[in-house]
């Protein structure tokens, strides 16, 4: 879970126009694909030109890409440009929730603990810690072992593991804001905590939870394609992005564009959301995000 | 400073069996005899009531715990009912396969990174770092398993240079060994790459305005001088500080890199007793390795206060 914030490392130079432009370029572009990939998972069921991804033989079995088969056919010639799609809608539909709750009670925990100090940071700071010392894969494969394979207990799952990184980063940005001028000036005007905690520090903390968000998504996608990718994810039938790749792994040979369009779409995707992420932090110029 | 490792130690120490109760109370969770499923819903009465005298399932929860700890302490990890197969005799041969991918996909991972690092941190904006920094930043983006198969296919299945048929030790020949091992060592490598990059690249770009690098170039000493001796040794705290967070990163990438490349290590372990629903050998195997985890950060944490006294008087 390190990453979310390792992602996030950019210097700040004094910015030239060509780069600006060729980073607005790339921006726009990250953006229209994720626009593309969310619309796509999201309205999976309602497009007719998206196929049933259970169907058999919508075209010969393992053939490349083809007009009526875009992104080719599997095994038993299930359309893979559906598969794709599907397993999309169901990493997404993990990734969403899981990184809003994460993003909520992780920025709550960070700002409170960053904002009181004493007694609440150290209890905060010291469970996060621990936490993210953990290899978090190994965490998350034992709750779902433990509570069995299903949509909701991956879900679970995977925001535990958002939690600390988020709640670190907003301790860092609390930390950061409740040392300035205006909450000093707010608090000598008698303002109470409340108001000090909600009006002054968190508006200024969401920006920086806001483009975290993009990163924690990657991370979450990468979390739960991993556990489907060694079979500990939502069980089949379902569709994920993971487990359309570990049964692409023992046809490498005769049809490899099975793993290596899947492959693809993960990557650009993540390429995406880490683009807009690191971004966002880089324009925000927040710099605690990193190590 | 005696009394402050004293504390981190204590501290340590109260973690590790904060962790592992944690752990083992939420096997407790589960609904059912934990005995009745560890032989797979076939066993016999005798069988059942060995089993829960071993766990002894008949006490609290926190007694259970103390007395696994003691066992563990003692080294008696348990045994599958399912096979018989002790902890101890699987982890012998898993624990050496994953410490070696660990250990070389450390070195190839730092060896790439840290001349790269001090180059791109020194010729900043050139055709090299611009380069780099792309490929980091894509490397950023594509998962260990996506890699592996990508590699798998060009190396493996298309040019036939590696080996895929299962782990071979040290002991059958260098060359048979990193047949198989290079592979997984260079999958799990390009994840932790990007990160030591970037890191020591920023690093090395502030390190480089400090007046102590002007002294030292207008002495005279040679570029490649300054740069591993001055420049380089005040970024080896970042890389340790990261090299210790990077730790659990890096097993998250060899239970999946193992699990690829069929290796067989502690990580497969994990995989296949979760997949035989072996609960209490899972529930041990967590519970050591969270404890290794807390131990290494914790060392890293003192190794750095070793070496840099100021930290010790905050």
């Amino acid at each position: 879970m390190t990453d979310v914030a390792t992602t996030a490392v950019t210097g700040s130079q004094p910015e030239i126009a060509p780069r600006q432009r060729r980073h607005n370029v790339a921006l726009w572009l990250s953006l229209g694909w994720l626009v593309l990939v969310i619309a796509s998972a999201v309205l999976a069921p309602w497009l007719g030109f998206i196929d049933d991804p259970h169907k058999p033989l919508s075209g010969p079995p393992e053939e490349g890409p083809s007009w009526s088969n875009w992104f080719g056919t599997d095994q038993l010639g299930r359309d893979m440009f559906a598969r794709s799609v599907w397993g999309g809608r169901l990493s997404l539909s993990i990734a969403g929730p899981a990184v809003g709750i994460g993003i909520v009670v992780g920025g709550v925990l960070g700002v409170v603990a960053g904002y009181f100090g004493r007694w609440i940071d150290l209890g905060v700071s010291s469970v996060v810690n621990v936490a993210l010392a953990l290899p978090a894969l190994v965490f998350a494969l034992f709750i779902v072992t433990m509570l069995g394979q299903s949509y909701i207990n991956v879900t679970i799952a995977v925001t535990i593991l958002t939690i600390p990184a988020i709640a670190r980063i907003a301790r860092a940005q609390a930390l950061r804001f409740a040392a300035r001028e205006f909450v000093t000036v707010a608090d000598m005007m008698g303002a109470r905590w409340p108001r000090l905690l909600f009006r002054e520090v968190m508006p200024n903390v969401v920006p920086a939870l806001a483009s975290i968000a993009f990163l924690a998504m990657g991370i979450v996608i990468i979390a739960e394609g991993s556990l489907s990718f060694i079979g500990v994810s939502v069980g089949s039938p379902s569709i994920t992005w993971g487990n359309i790749l570990s049964s692409g792994k023992g046809r490498l040979e005769d049809a490899p564009h099975i793993a290596l369009i899947t492959g693809g779409v993960m990557f650009v995707t993540l390429m995406a959301l880490n683009f807009v992420g690191d971004e966002m932090l880089r324009r925000l110029d927040v710099r605690e995000a990193r190590i | 400073m005696l009394r402050f490792f004293g504390t981190r130690l204590a501290q340590l120490a109260l973690v590790v069996l904060a962790v592992t109760l944690l752990f083992y109370w939420m096997l407790n969770l589960l609904p059912g005899n934990p005995c009745v499923a560890a032989f797979g819903g076939a066993a016999t009465e005798e069988q059942i009531a060995e089993c829960e005298q071993d766990r002894n399932l008949d006490e609290p929860v926190i007694v259970q715990w103390a007395k696994w700890g003691g066992d563990v302490l003692t080294g008696d990890f348990g045994k599958s009912y399912l096979t018989g197969r002790s902890f101890g005799e699987a982890l012998n041969t898993a624990l050496p396969r994953t410490l070696l991918l660990l250990a070389y996909s450390q070195v190839l991972a730092l060896g790439a990174a840290i001349p790269l690092g001090l180059w791109t941190g020194y010729r900043q904006n050139t055709v090299i770092d611009k380069i780099a920094s792309g490929g980091a930043f894509a490397l950023l983006s594509v998962p260990v398993f996506v890699l592996g198969l990508v590699l798998i296919l060009v190396f493996a299945v298309r040019l036939d240079w590696f080996d895929l048929s299962g782990y071979q030790p040290i002991s059958e020949g260098l060359g048979a060994h990193f047949r198989v091992m290079f592979l997984p060592s260079i999958t799990l490598a390009a994840g932790l790459l990007p990160v030591y990059l970037r890191l020591l690249r920023t690093d090395v770009i502030g390190t480089l305005q400090e007046d102590f690098v002007g002294t030292a170039r207008a002495k005279g000493l040679p570029v490649r001088h300054v740069l591993i001796r001055h420049v380089l040794r005040p970024s080896s705290f970042t890389l340790l500080t990261i090299f210790g967070i990077q730790a659990a990163q890096a097993v998250n990438g060899a239970i999946v890199v193992e699990f690829l490349f069929d290796l067989d290590g502690v990580g497969s372990l994990l995989v296949s007793w979760v997949a035989a629903r072996e609960f209490l050998l899972v529930q041990t195997l967590v519970a050591l390795i969270a404890a290794v985890f807390v131990t290494v950060t914790t060392m890293v944490d003192l190794l750095y206060s070793v070496l840099d006294p100021r930290i010790r008087r905050k």
